[in-house]
């Protein structure tokens, strides 16, 4: 400590030969120094020197606020404080002595410069501030409410010091009356909008719909409203929050585009709903911005709308940027593409079928394209159970496609040979993955049917694509009924077992006598496939030995079966011997 | 036949092959051969589950012959239905053998660098894991389920309380005996698994009524020393093998970091460890810093030890005379001698820190640690295998659990199934 007193009498008085302002300058700087240093009373002592010379010197007052409280002698700053009022009326001596007293716990100081600083100027917000944020930094957040109040009556305005309250009433974890004042907050300074959106982000679930209730309450404002419709967006509920939104945009205004183009941008999640929403945003907005930014913006809507798998509101999109001469033109080429798609996906197939008419005649497009929209239009009108329509559609296309297109025609038709003869054509490689295995199953169920023919079997096979399981089911047997005699009948069977198996607990019975059938009758490659899909469905109702018994079975009668290594590893997760992947 | 009925006859089936019983009546299979091979070279269709097809024909009571250097370490079992059937659901590869063909092979093996070793008594297999630990967590319980054979759960409660009389081998789970939670108690501070393994050996401490972790661990591993002076089989990899030793070591001398017991590592602590008491280990340096999660310089691969890690190589099989020492050769019977190395929290061990007496059964060509290692002490024999996952070379935290129906011919699990069997083999052979 000796050593610390000796070392600065040298240094303040070489600070006191200085001259003015160059001297406090080069004070302050080495009272951070010190500051940083930890060495707070020579700090101290340094600021008070520099006091003594200009006691308004405001670095030097912050500097003692900063320094006194760690040495346990923050009273000490009183009379400095007294004697900088005294020189000056700056709004910062004023504030740090409004600290100062209520640190002290000299309230009534505290009150009467806050209340002299308010009087000299009625609609500033800062004594309020200064004398509530000192109070609430000394946990004495009734006492701060009550002066933002006095100082709300006293400025005149329901909006004043609303950020304050809703700051304190967040700080003391009265979610909804901080939501309300910033609603508030925003309506008097929109501004203000992504500060309450990031403060209230943080409400707590249980409390967000009552919230959400309360700012969208029929004599809530417009900003409240909107307010409320980006907080949905942010609590996972895009689609409420939309419907709020949507409300407050009419009549269009300027300020109505600003607040679409925030509510889409924070819609930027990768959920469903948040894309629909982005979606719905952005095509409003588009109606309000000048070309080309509205076609851009509308091309932006529909991407997030098919995202979204709106295909409606997508197609809408779609439909006015193809007809929109503003827009450049491969918007407009992918826009006739897209909405195509879109109808296809949403079973307007005749409509779908004149646009791609539309995308033919356009030189725009690529082969590839057409061809892709072409197959697909195929494959919905198969779908759709109306075949006439879908060979038109396919024409006289010789690509690998459509050979594999052409053999679930056939096949459909009932006519297996040629749905054989269609499908080899096509090769094991022609479209996707999926469509290419499932072509490559169907293939090898046709292999096993001697009948050139059976009209049953392509309707089982159609009412399957169709999605009506119970239809295919009694279809499939129906067919393997006919097939009597024809060793393809257990693999038709072992295909309406394994549909009926897919189709929940309602149709487990139906499946099992399906496999029960195959495995009795059958010797040939239709039996082990059937007693394996029948462990699995063993496993799936919880009767892993019943499982194990059909697995061991099948390896032990069927060495030579394809399945045997799926089997074994079946056998395997059962039994509890390999981890489940 | 109605479903139910069909069903029945399969459940039966099902449950008499399941049921160790399957194999009560083993007689010759009619006009069938006298004998199968169970071919171990690359003939094999399923290296792994072969262990377990032998290991149940011990269990039901016959005899089986582990034909050492002879196709891989193939077993010679005899014919039957039940151990036919075994092997088809299990996809391993049986070769029937006439009477004449059993003769040729065994002038074979005596005329070769071979010798057959009967397998007479399916051993009680105990496996030291802690109670929280998944299946798949551990090499050898997941080599021991894949193959079928059966094994019980024990930990320090147990190995302290009823002791681990009764069991023929012993595997330790990567567990570390210094008491430190392999020293990922600060590393992964916060992680709920960290918290749960702590929580564990808390409550087991509290329940033994010792003073800490670490006094816990010690006594474990000294009850563990014990068992395979009086004549049992301990098999240990990763951490265990490294920090058993350490723990015996220690006997009186603090090792553990603070957060483990309370107090600092004593700074004297290399000087003051006893070697007199380890299995395998020497003259080792202690890390004393707990943030690094390595215990010693035993390991030479140092995997958590930043700058000190060691890339991963292969590691050789060494070839041993069959008919002069089984024992070792039994040990490293495989179809492929050179095995791609994989990590463990323990990889390897420096041949500088091993004692003298250690056989080394396994090491990398050039480099300053080996990797497989063998030993007696007393009666019994101990098997230090380091790395954790013969199939996870780079076993890193969180990943998926090892999957051994897509690696049937692991040549890393089946020196761990090797020294299941090994104490299956006749007492007189194993002298060597």
């Amino acid at each position: 400590m000796l050593r610390t007193r000796r070392s600065l009498v040298p240094l303040v008085l070489g600070v006191l030969f200085l001259p003015g302002s160059r001297l406090a300058g080069q004070a302050i700087s080495q009272g951070f120094e010190l500051e940083r240093q930890g060495r707070l009373e020579p700090a101290a002592a340094l600021y008070t020197s520099v006091l003594r010379a200009d006691p308004a010197n405001i670095p030097a007052l912050l500097g003692l606020e900063r320094v006194l409280p760690g040495l346990g002698r923050l009273r000490d700053l009183a009379p400095l404080v007294q004697a900088a009022l005294a020189a000056d009326s700056d709004a910062a001596i004023r504030g740090l002595a409004i600290r100062t007293w209520t640190a002290i716990g000299e309230t009534d100081s505290a009150a009467a410069t806050a209340r002299r600083w308010a009087a000299g100027d009625p609609q500033d917000p800062a004594p309020w501030r200064e004398w509530a944020i000192a109070l609430e930094d000394h946990q004495r957040f009734d006492e701060a409410r009550n002066v933002l109040i006095e100082g709300r009556h006293a400025m005149g305005r329901q909006d004043a010091l609303a950020i304050e309250q809703a700051e304190l009433a967040q700080r003391s974890g009265d979610w909804l009356a901080a939501a309300l004042e910033w609603a508030a907050a925003v309506a008097a300074a929109p501004a203000q909008r992504d500060n309450a959106v990031a403060q209230l982000e943080d409400v707590p679930f249980d409390q967000q719909d009552r919230i959400a209730r309360a700012l969208t309450v029929p004599t809530a404002t417009v900003a409240a409203r909107r307010l409320a419709a980006e907080l949905l967006v942010q609590w996972g509920q895009p689609e409420r929050g939309w419907d709020v939104l949507v409300p407050t945009l009419d009549p269009p205004t300027p300020e109505g585009a600003q607040v679409l183009r925030r509510f889409a941008e924070s819609a930027r999640g990768t959920t469903p709903g948040t894309q629909r929403v982005r979606g719905l945003a952005l095509a409003r907005l588009a109606d309000l911005l000048p070309e080309p930014l509205g076609s851009q913006t509308r091309a932006e809507a529909a991407r997030a709308l098919l995202d979204a798998g709106d295909r409606i509101a997508a197609r809408a999109v779609l439909a006015r940027l193809a007809d929109d001469p503003a827009a450049a033109p491969d918007v407009q080429a992918l826009a006739h593409t897209a909405l195509v798609e879109a109808l296809i996906d949403d079973g307007q197939l005749d409509s779908a079928t004149a646009s791609l008419e539309r995308v033919d005649r356009d030189p725009r497009s690529s082969g590839s394209d057409r061809e892709r929209l072409r197959h697909a239009l195929v494959e919905a009108w198969m779908r759709s159970g109306r075949l006439d329509r879908a060979e038109a559609a396919l024409g006289a296309d010789s690509s690998v496609e459509s050979s594999a297109l052409r053999g679930w025609l056939r096949l459909y038709r009932g006519d297996l040979k040629l749905a054989l003869d269609a499908f080899r054509s096509a090769g094991p490689y022609a479209g996707d993955r999926e469509s290419a295995t499932a072509r490559t199953a169907a293939l090898a169920l046709l292999e096993q049917i001697n009948a050139e023919r059976s009209p049953e079997l392509g309707a089982a096979m159609l009412a399957l694509v169709r999605g009506d399981s119970s239809a295919a089911i009694s279809g499939l047997r129906r067919a393997a009924d006919r097939l009597k005699g024809d060793r393809g009948r257990p693999d038709v069977l072992l295909l309406a077992g394994q549909v009926a198996s897919r189709m929940g607990e309602s149709q487990q019975g139906t499946a099992i006598d399906l496999f029960e059938e195959v495995v009795r009758s059958d010797s040939g490659a239709a039996a082990p496939a059937a007693e394996l899909e029948w462990s699995r469905l063993l496993v799936r109702q919880a009767k892993p030995r019943d499982a194990i018994a059909h697995l061991e079975h099948l390896i032990l009668t069927y060495p030579m079966s394809a399945v045997v290594p799926d089997a074994r590893r079946e056998l395997e997760r059962t039994k509890g011997a390999i981890p489940r992947s | 036949m109605r479903r139910r009925e069909f069903v029945g006859t399969l459940g039966g089936v099902g449950s008499w092959v399941l049921g160790m019983e399957a194999f009560g009546s083993l007689r010759p299979f009619g006009s069938a051969a006298a004998s199968l091979l169970i071919p171990m070279d690359e003939v094999q269709s399923d290296h792994l589950k072969a262990y377990g097809v032998a290991y149940r024909v011990i269990q039901a009571g016959a005899k089986v012959e582990w034909l050492l250097n002879y196709r891989g370490g193939a077993f010679l079992l005899p014919d039957g239905p039940a151990i036919r059937r075994d092997a088809a659901l299990n996809g391993v590869t049986a070769e029937p053998l006439d009477d004449s063909s059993v003769g040729a092979v065994r002038g074979e093996i005596e005329g070769s660098n071979a010798d057959a070793i009967p397998l007479e008594k399916a051993p009680k297999v105990a496996v030291y894991v802690p109670p929280n630990a998944q299946p798949w967590d551990d090499a050898v319980t997941m080599a021991m389920q894949y193959a079928g054979i059966p094994f019980e759960k024990l930990w320090d409660p147990e190995v302290l309380g009823t002791g681990l009389k009764g069991y023929d081998w012993i595997h330790l789970h990567h567990e570390d005996f210094t008491g430190q939670y392999s020293k990922f108690f600060l590393i992964y501070a916060g992680q709920p698994w960290v918290a749960e393994m702590a929580q564990f050996n808390e409550a087991a401490r509290r329940r033994l009524g010792l003073a800490n972790v670490p006094e816990m661990k010690k006594a474990v591993a000294r009850t563990i020393r014990e068992y395979v002076a009086n004549g049992g089989f301990l098999f240990a990899m990763c951490t265990a093998t490294e920090t058993i030793d350490l723990a015996l070591a220690a006997h009186d001398v603090d090792i553990a970091a603070t957060y483990a017991d309370g107090s600092p590592m004593d700074p004297a602590a290399d000087g003051k460890l006893d070697w007199t008491q380890t299995f395998a280990f020497t003259g080792a340096h202690l890390e004393a810093d707990p943030q690094i999660a390595s215990f010693s310089d035993i390991d030479g691969h140092q995997v958590n030890a930043g700058p000190r890690r060691q890339p991963l190589g292969a590691f050789k099989l060494f070839n041993f005379s069959a008919k002069i020492d089984p024992v070792p050769t039994m040990l490293v019977q495989n179809h492929r001698d050179v095995i791609p190395d994989f990590y463990g929290l323990t990889t390897s061990f420096l041949r500088t820190r091993l004692k003298t007496g250690v056989t080394v059964l396994a090491d990398e060509a050039g480099a300053p640690w080996v990797k497989y290692i063998h030993g007696d002490l007393g009666k019994g024999t101990w098997s230090f295998f380091g790395g954790h996952d013969p199939e996870d070379p780079q076993h890193q935290i969180g990943d998926p659990p090892t999957d051994l129906s897509l690696h049937p011919h692991s040549p890393g699990y089946r020196l761990i199934l090797n020294n299941v069997l090994f104490p299956a083999a006749k007492k007189r052979e194993l002298k060597t």
